[in-house]
């Protein structure tokens, strides 16, 4: 019983760091966003690597690097910090694309209705368009709040103390009860995103509606 | 540099790669059928039928592949199942696939438009022919795209296999990178294969979707 | 304009609920078909017949029930009240009736839609083929001639080989004509064939369906083509809210409508 609630308080590191990374991505995602969608080529060449490659390469193979790899130019992280690290750059990268997705989106009319009305181009971009792009990147947000979340399980392989690294440790002791560990753990995750997978749910046809697309 | 050592890591590397493939093959194979059953199921009237379908597909989508793959390989042997590294990686991951995949095919299979499931029942065909030559082959036709792109991911999640003991591409990085203490460069080179297999992938998926948006041309006019 | 008359014939059943009589009987029977979507009845108690060789034209405002009344008779609406009978094939509401029996009423039937709802991985010929195969069981040569036949009495034996995201609605609805003919039924079922098509298109459509009329096909046909309705038709039922307000010879009804309803609804066509 005193495994489980030991498994248990990993919770606030695994939401933790889910909550870290997120903002992180959230906030680094605008500029990069906006420099992929930049009309110069200096700016939107880099970010455009940047985004792809964030993307690409497997969020553990940068866990890897950022723990690993970076220590040994002195570097130093602590497993915790390499894991928000690492999570941060994969979150930046998909938030910047559903940001782009969500203006993407938005009627071409929109763009010309604000110029039409003589708002100027930034004052167009803030209060007519971000919003609706908001509100049609959110449901992919939420999406990958949830893969996030699951994705937070990976930390364990650099030592970061959560869920899955309590599972595992538990497991070793007594490997007759290292499934119904395991699959606890499993659940757990899963009690743990499925709300949120529901309010996604609701979400994505709220938000459609109040759209013009 | 940085890249001076590649050309010795390469040979390794490449190995680890190919059984990344392969794990991700697998997985795939294995997958998809049942991820188009457990659609089919999921939209049975059976009550019972749907109602497993539906957990095992909400169970594959909300719990992290990581542990699925560690309950295919730790944790069955505690029923005495023990499995070897790519068997239960392709456990792990195929349900994974199955289960992320049988959401893909239902989208696939409700685009089809209604009216044509009831010119065929109207001809007399059988429910199961209908679903046969009718609505599969063109649900399957939309589905395609995603599938593709459900792919690359699972590509990408065999580097999670790395847990399990399996000698794929991020094991061999790190066992050179424990060997010659040289991890930036050899994971680095390690990342730059994932990215030489996932970013043409990708492109070729968008240039499928571009195509097929074409020739699955919209409601007759 | 000329249509076999209804020949006193007995109408050989191939399998039937219940015994017929000697007498000539209408090869489509509507008893009391009711059909409730929650608490509002969409169908509300209507009865018709159609003797073989005649075309009823029912006609009617939007949302009077006309498209379910049809649906029901080939079943792809199931009524909550009533009896279907099609060529000595009775289903009744409320009764559980199996597969087969379901099959075989439809097989006397052949349905064309407002969508046309043509196969789009499939080419106009293999349209038409489909179902001789999937459900008649012919082999693909004898599926495949029978299917130019068909399409050359459409008119679209150039386009056998097409697919037909490429063919224009008219010939699309023409196609889809030829498919639901592909299996001889006894009677044809016409769900508003023009509404999505353009005059000059539903033009063709209107054409193919006048010569199959005159080749003597029995024939329900909903449209709101008035003029198809006053020369093709041998009777029309007028529908609205649910029931069948008026029936008889198309030009007494249009010429001396008795129902205000009725009156209403044709002032408001001539009034376009």
């Amino acid at each position: 019983m005193e495994t489980y609630w030991y498994i248990l308080a990993g919770l606030p590191t695994t939401l933790a760091l889910s909550v870290l990374a997120f903002a992180i991505g959230a906030v680094a995602g605008i500029p990069l966003m906006l420099a992929r969608r930049s009309s110069l080529l200096l700016l939107r060449a880099p970010a455009r690597v940047v985004i792809d490659l964030s993307r690409a390469i497997p969020p553990i193979v940068w866990l890897f690097i950022i723990f690993f790899g970076l220590a040994e130019t002195g570097l130093k992280f602590t497993p915790f910090q390499a894991a928000v690290i690492g999570l941060g750059v994969v979150s930046s990268a998909y938030l910047a694309e559903a940001y782009r997705g969500g203006l993407m989106a938005i009627d071409k009319l929109q763009w010309e209705a604000g110029h039409a009305l003589g708002l100027s181009q930034r004052d167009n971009f803030q209060y007519v368009l971000a919003p609706q792009a908001f509100r049609v990147a959110l449901p992919t947000m939420a999406t990958f709040a949830i893969a996030l979340l699951k994705d937070t399980s990976l930390t364990y392989t650099i030592g970061v103390n959560e869920i899955l690294f309590r599972a595992n440790s538990e497991a070793q002791v007594g490997s007759a009860s290292s499934l119904a560990i395991l699959a606890f753990a499993g659940a757990l995750y899963a009690l743990l995103s499925i709300p949120t997978a529901m309010v996604t749910r609701r979400l994505d046809a709220a938000m459609r509606s109040k759209v013009a697309q | 540099m940085i890249y001076s050592d590649w050309l010795d890591y390469l040979p390794q590397l490449l190995e680890g790669l190919r059984t990344s493939l392969a794990l991700a093959g697998a997985s795939l194979a294995v997958g998809f059928p049942i991820g188009l059953l457990l659609a089919l199921g999921v939209a049975s009237p059976l009550r019972p039928l749907s109602g497993v379908c539906i957990v095992l597909v909400e169970a594959g989508r909300a719990v992290p592949a990581l542990v699925f793959l560690q309950l295919a390989y730790y944790g069955l042997p505690s029923i005495g199942l023990t499995l070897a590294s790519f068997v239960a990686g392709t456990v792990g991951l195929g349900w994974i696939t199955a289960a992320y995949s049988s959401e893909i095919f239902r989208g696939g299979i409700a685009s089809v438009p209604q009216g044509q499931r009831e010119a065929s029942v109207a001809l007399g065909v059988s429910a199961f022919d209908t679903y046969r030559t009718i609505i599969i082959p063109q649900g399957l036709r939309v589905a395609l795209p995603a599938l593709l792109g459900l792919a690359i991911q699972i590509f990408q999640g065999t580097a999670l296999a790395f847990t399990i003991a399996l000698p794929e591409l991020l094991s061999a990085a790190y066992g050179i990178g424990n060997q010659t203490f040289r991890f930036l460069s050899v994971l680095t080179l390690a990342g730059l294969l994932y990215v030489a297999i996932v970013i043409p992938a990708g492109i070729l998926v968008r240039s499928l979707e571009v195509r097929m948006g074409r020739h699955l041309a919209p409601e007759y006019r | 304009m000329t249509h076999k008359d209804a020949e006193e014939t007995d109408v050989a059943p191939a399998s039937s609920v219940s015994p017929l009589p000697a007498r000539a009987d209408p090869i489509v029977r509507l008893t009391g078909i009711t059909k409730q979507y929650g608490r509002d009845a969409v169908v509300d108690g209507v009865s018709l017949e159609v003797a073989e060789g005649n075309v009823l034209a029912i006609v009617g405002p939007s949302g009077a029930g006309k498209s379910t009344l049809l649906r029901c008779v080939n079943l792809l609406e199931r009524p909550d009240h009533g009896r279907i009978e099609v060529h000595g094939h009775a289903v009744n509401a409320g009764e559980p009736t199996s597969e087969r029996q379901v099959a075989a009423l439809r097989r006397s039937t052949g349905m064309v839609f407002q969508s046309f709802n043509l196969f789009p991985h499939l080419t106009v010929l293999e349209n038409v083929s489909f179902a001789q195969r999937r459900v008649l069981g012919r082999s693909r040569q004898e599926a495949d001639s029978r299917s130019r036949e068909l399409l050359a009495r459409v008119g679209l034996s150039d386009k056998s080989d097409t697919y037909p995201q490429r063919c224009s609605g008219g010939q699309q609805q023409r196609a889809a004509i030829a498919r639901a003919l592909a299996l001889d039924p006894k009677v044809m079922l016409f769900d508003e064939p023009t509404s999505a098509l353009d005059p000059e298109l539903g033009l063709e459509v209107l054409t193919v369906m006048r010569e199959l009329a005159n080749d003597g096909m029995t024939m329900i046909v909903v449209s709101h083509e008035m003029h198809f309705a006053e020369s093709v038709a041998d009777e029309v039922a007028v529908m609205a809210d649910a029931k069948v307000i008026e029936q008889g010879d198309p030009k007494e009804i249009f010429k001396n409508p008795s129902h205000t309803r009725t009156r209403q609804f044709l002032r408001a066509i001539v009034e376009r």
